[in-house]
């Protein structure tokens, strides 16, 4: 019983992925909205897309930290 | 005499990280006798033009994102990315990568969270305590809660990259090592009683795998700590001190 309990509470844990892939949505959707109007700023756009997908990632690290912590840490 | 020096049961990480250390350090001294004995009339070649460039890549970084007011820190900034990067990339050798222990990222953090405190308080001398009591007294117990923000983040943003390479790394070669095995299970042993099936669907994802998660993360999750840290520092050093440092480098130019 401890250990389905332990997997659907991973599952809802790593639900938090979502809104964070959203947001990576968004940030290259803008990115990509600069790179069309001015495509010389393309290379600078680029670095900085990349450290921002770095950056929103996090949260969904967070989510995939905790399924993890609680699939082999807490459910042993 | 070293009898019972195994006995500690220090985890790997550690002698991973004091490895890393190790590198960096052989790596500096050997940096430093060549810039010692090279003549500067000369162009550089080789390990000091790397390092060459790199120290002037950092000084300028810090430059800009602390606004000059601290030309030492190019220094820091340069040493903890030359550790981060070195310990990321230190699972490629199949020993464990340092980052993937909890004690090393919060290591880390702590180092930026201290400066952070440091840093204001040697520019705002007693007024740094008025941080605790920002707009109003009330604010008292939610600034002493979300001081930690810094720390927690960092710390747990170096751990999850670590952690979480290491996890999926580890499903996907496990997982591949099962598959090769029921496939080629055909496969005798050899006279000395090993089974060789479950070496072959591995190597050429797993490559692919570890060039992203150690190789290219590595570096990002590098660039975006020691950014975070400069950040971080800079917002702590009031805006006269950064004007007249831009107005005393103009002159000088």
């Amino acid at each position: 019983m401890t250990g389905s309990m332990n997997i659907m509470a991973a599952a809802i844990a790593i639900l938090g992925v979502m809104p964070s892939a959203l947001g990576e949505g968004l940030v290259c959707a803008h990115v990509v909205d600069g790179m069309s109007r001015n495509p010389e700023m393309y290379g600078k756009l680029r670095t900085t897309m990349i450290l921002a997908c770095a950056l929103v990632e996090t949260t969904a690290i967070y989510s995939l930290l905790i399924s993890i912590l609680i699939l082999f840490v807490i459910g042993k | 005499m070293f009898d019972h020096f195994f006995d500690l049961d220090i985890p790997g990480e550690v002698y991973s990280s004091l490895i890393v250390v190790l590198i960096i350090v052989v790596l500096s001294i050997i940096v430093a006798i060549k810039a010692r004995f090279h003549n500067p009339l000369k162009k550089p070649k080789g390990l000091l033009l790397i390092a060459e460039i790199g120290v002037k890549y950092f000084d300028n970084f810090a430059r800009d994102l602390t606004g000059g007011a601290m030309p030492e820190f190019g220094g820091f900034i340069m040493g903890v990315a030359v550790y981060l990067f070195l310990a990321f990339i230190f699972g490629l050798t199949g020993l464990p990568s340092p980052v993937t222990y909890m004690a090393v990222p919060l290591s880390l953090g702590l180092t930026t969270f201290l400066l952070i405190h440091l840093v204001s308080a040697k520019y705002t001398k007693w007024a740094y305590f008025k941080r605790y009591i920002d707009p109003l007294p009330v604010f008292l117990p939610i600034n002493l809660l979300s001081m930690w923000a810094p720390l927690l983040s960092l710390t747990l943003r170096l751990f999850g990259n670590g952690i979480a390479g290491w996890a999926l790394l580890t499903i996907v070669e496990v997982s591949l090592r099962d598959l090769s095995a029921a496939i080629f299970s055909f496969m005798p042993t050899d006279a000395l009683g090993n089974n060789w099936n479950e070496i072959f669907l591995a190597p050429i994802p797993m490559a692919v795998l570890h060039a992203y998660f150690d190789l290219f993360s590595g570096l990002i999750q590098t660039v975006v700590f020691i950014s975070l840290t400069a950040i971080f520092i800079g917002q702590e050093i009031p805006e006269e001190v950064v004007v007249n440092n831009y107005q005393e480098r103009r002159k000088s130019l």
